[in-house]
C-alpha cells in the first residue's frame, strides 16, 4: 500500500487544464469550484444569488473536500498504514473516500443506509468498496435513526480495530477543517468579500460549520443558515435532528439560522433549477434553494448555497416523482 | 465468524457465529442470514455482546420472525430464531 501522495500540478494556467494525477482536481482557493448565478428560479426576489457547483469536482460532490482532507489526518496520525477505510455514508464521501483509497493501495468499507439510490450504490461498488446496505432502524434499542453510523463504529472496532480505519466524518474535526480551508476562502475569494448569505445542508455539518466559521471570521456581519429536512424524508446526505443525532463536529455558535425544508419544496426546485436554468444539481441543492426563499433577506444581497452534488446520482428517485410526466400521451 | 447447516428436530436450520463481534453487526449479520432462509427454517445465532440480548429480538420483532429460544450463559448468548412468512 502507498501512503498518501500530494501529487503536484503541471501547471498552475487553468487555460490549459493538464495535470499529473486526478487529485490534482480536488478543489482548492487556486483552482475553486464556480460560483453559478441563478438568473430565472428566484428571479421574483431581489438577490445575486450564486450556487456553488460542488459536483464539477473529480469524484462528482463537495465530500471530495472531507475525504481528502480526512484520508491526510490519517496519514498524518500514522492510522492508515496496512489499514482499510471504514465510514458510514449516505454515498458521497464513501465514493470520493473509494476513489482516494484506491490511489492509496487501499479499499473502503462503508456502511450506507439503504433508501440511498442504486447509482450510488453501484458507483461504490464500481470503485471497489464494499456495500453494507443498513436500514436506519438497526439498532431499534440504542440508535433508532443511525444504523450505519452505529455499523460502521462496531466494523471499526471488531477484530481488535487491527484491520479497519475509521474516517469517522461526523465527529472528525478534519471535515470542519476541509471546509474551514477550502470551501469558506474559496467563496470569501470568489465573492470579493461580498457574500451576505451563506446556505448549506445539515448533513455531517461540517460544510456549514467549517465554511460559516471561516467566512463569520472575515465579517461577523455574514448570516450563516443550515438547512434541515423534515423527519423521514427522502433527502440523501441531508439529516433531520428531530429523528438523528446531531454530529459531534456542529458547532450552533456559527449558524445564525435554521431553515426546514419539506421533501415536496425540494423536489419542487430541484425541477425549476433543471428546466429554468439547466443546472442538474441533486435534491439536496433543491432544498437549500427552497431555503433562501424564506429568508430575511435585504434588496441586492448576495448569497451562496451550496450544490453539494448532481441529479445523475439520483435518477430513481426523479423517476418516482416524474410518474408519466414526459413520455408520449396517446 | 463460521456457518453451517445442520437438522434441528427436523427443521432445516443454519448456524452463525458472531462472537466477538460487536452490536450491531450481529444483528446485520443474522437479518442477511434470515433474508436467505425460507419461512419456516431457523438461524442459531451466537453472540458474545450483551447488547446482542436487547437488539436481537427487537429484530426479530421488526422483521417478523419468531424468536424460538434464547439461552445466555458463561457470556455467551444464542438464540434460535425461525424465519416468519415473506413479506
Amino acid at each position: 500500500m502507498t501512503a498518501t501522495t500530494q501529487p503536484m500540478r503541471l501547471t498552475t494556467d487553468l487555460s490549459t487544464r493538464r495535470f499529473s494525477d486526478v487529485r490534482d482536481l480536488l478543489p482548492n482557493v487556486a483552482n475553486p469550484s464556480p460560483l453559478v448565478r441563478l438568473n430565472r428560479v428566484l428571479a421574483d426576489h431581489d438577490l445575486d444569488t450564486y450556487l456553488k457547483l460542488e459536483w464539477m469536482n473529480p469524484f462528482g460532490s463537495i465530500k471530495d473536500r472531507t475525504a481528502a482532507f480526512l484520508m491526510a489526518g490519517l496519514d498524518r496520525d500514522g492510522l492508515l498504514d496496512g489499514k482499510e477505510l471504514v465510514e458510514a455514508s449516505s454515498g458521497n464521501t464513501a465514493i470520493a473516500l473509494a476513489a482516494l483509497a484506491s490511489l492509496a493501495g487501499t479499499r473502503l468499507t462503508t456502511t450506507i443506509p439503504d433508501g440511498v439510490p442504486d447509482e450510488k450504490k453501484i458507483t461504490l461498488r464500481m470503485l471497489g468498496a464494499e456495500v453494507w446496505e443498513t436500514p436506519d432502524d438497526l439498532c431499534p434499542v440504542d440508535n433508532p435513526r443511525d444504523g450505519a453510523i452505529a455499523l460502521a463504529r462496531a466494523l471499526a472496532a471488531s477484530e481488535g480495530g487491527e484491520r479497519y480505519a475509521p474516517t469517522s466524518q461526523y465527529e472528525n474535526k478534519d471535515n470542519i477543517a476541509a471546509h474551514y480551508e477550502t470551501t469558506g476562502p474559496e467563496i470569501w475569494r470568489q465573492t470579493e468579500g461580498g457574500v451576505r448569505w451563506f446556505v448549506a445542508a445539515y448533513g455531517t455539518t461540517g460544510t456549514v460549520v467549517g465554511a460559516g466559521r471561516f467566512l463569520k471570521e472575515q465579517d461577523p456581519s455574514i448570516q450563516v443558515v443550515g438547512v434541515e429536512p423534515e423527519p423521514g424524508h427522502r433527502l440523501p446526505g441531508m439529516k433531520s435532528f428531530r429523528e438523528a443525532s446531531e454530529p459531534a463536529i456542529l458547532d450552533r455558535g456559527v449558524i445564525d439560522h435554521s431553515v426546514v425544508v419539506s421533501d415536496d419544496e425540494a423536489y419542487e426546485t430541484t425541477r425549476e433549477l433543471w428546466r429554468q436554468e439547466a443546472l442538474m444539481v441533486g435534491p439536496s441543492t433543491g432544498a437549500v434553494v427552497a431555503a433562501v426563499r424564506t429568508l430575511p433577506t435585504a434588496p441586492g444581497d448576495l448569497v451562496v448555497a451550496i450544490s453539494a452534488d448532481s441529479g445523475i446520482k439520483y435518477t430513481s428517485y426523479f423517476e418516482d416523482i416524474l410518474g408519466e410526466e414526459g413520455r408520449p400521451r396517446l | 465468524m463460521t456457518t453451517q447447516h445442520t437438522t434441528d428436530t427436523e427443521v432445516e436450520t443454519i448456524e452463525l457465529d458472531c462472537t466477538g463481534l460487536l452490536c450491531p453487526l450481529p444483528v446485520y449479520k443474522a437479518a442477511l442470514a434470515l433474508g436467505r432462509l425460507q419461512p419456516g427454517e431457523r438461524l442459531r445465532l451466537i453472540t458474545t455482546d450483551p447488547g446482542a440480548l436487547q437488539d436481537v429480538p427487537a429484530m426479530a420483532r421488526q422483521r417478523r420472525d419468531t424468536l424460538v429460544s434464547v439461552d445466555s450463559t458463561a457470556g455467551h448468548q444464542t438464540f434460535v430464531i425461525e424465519k416468519g412468512p415473506e413479506q
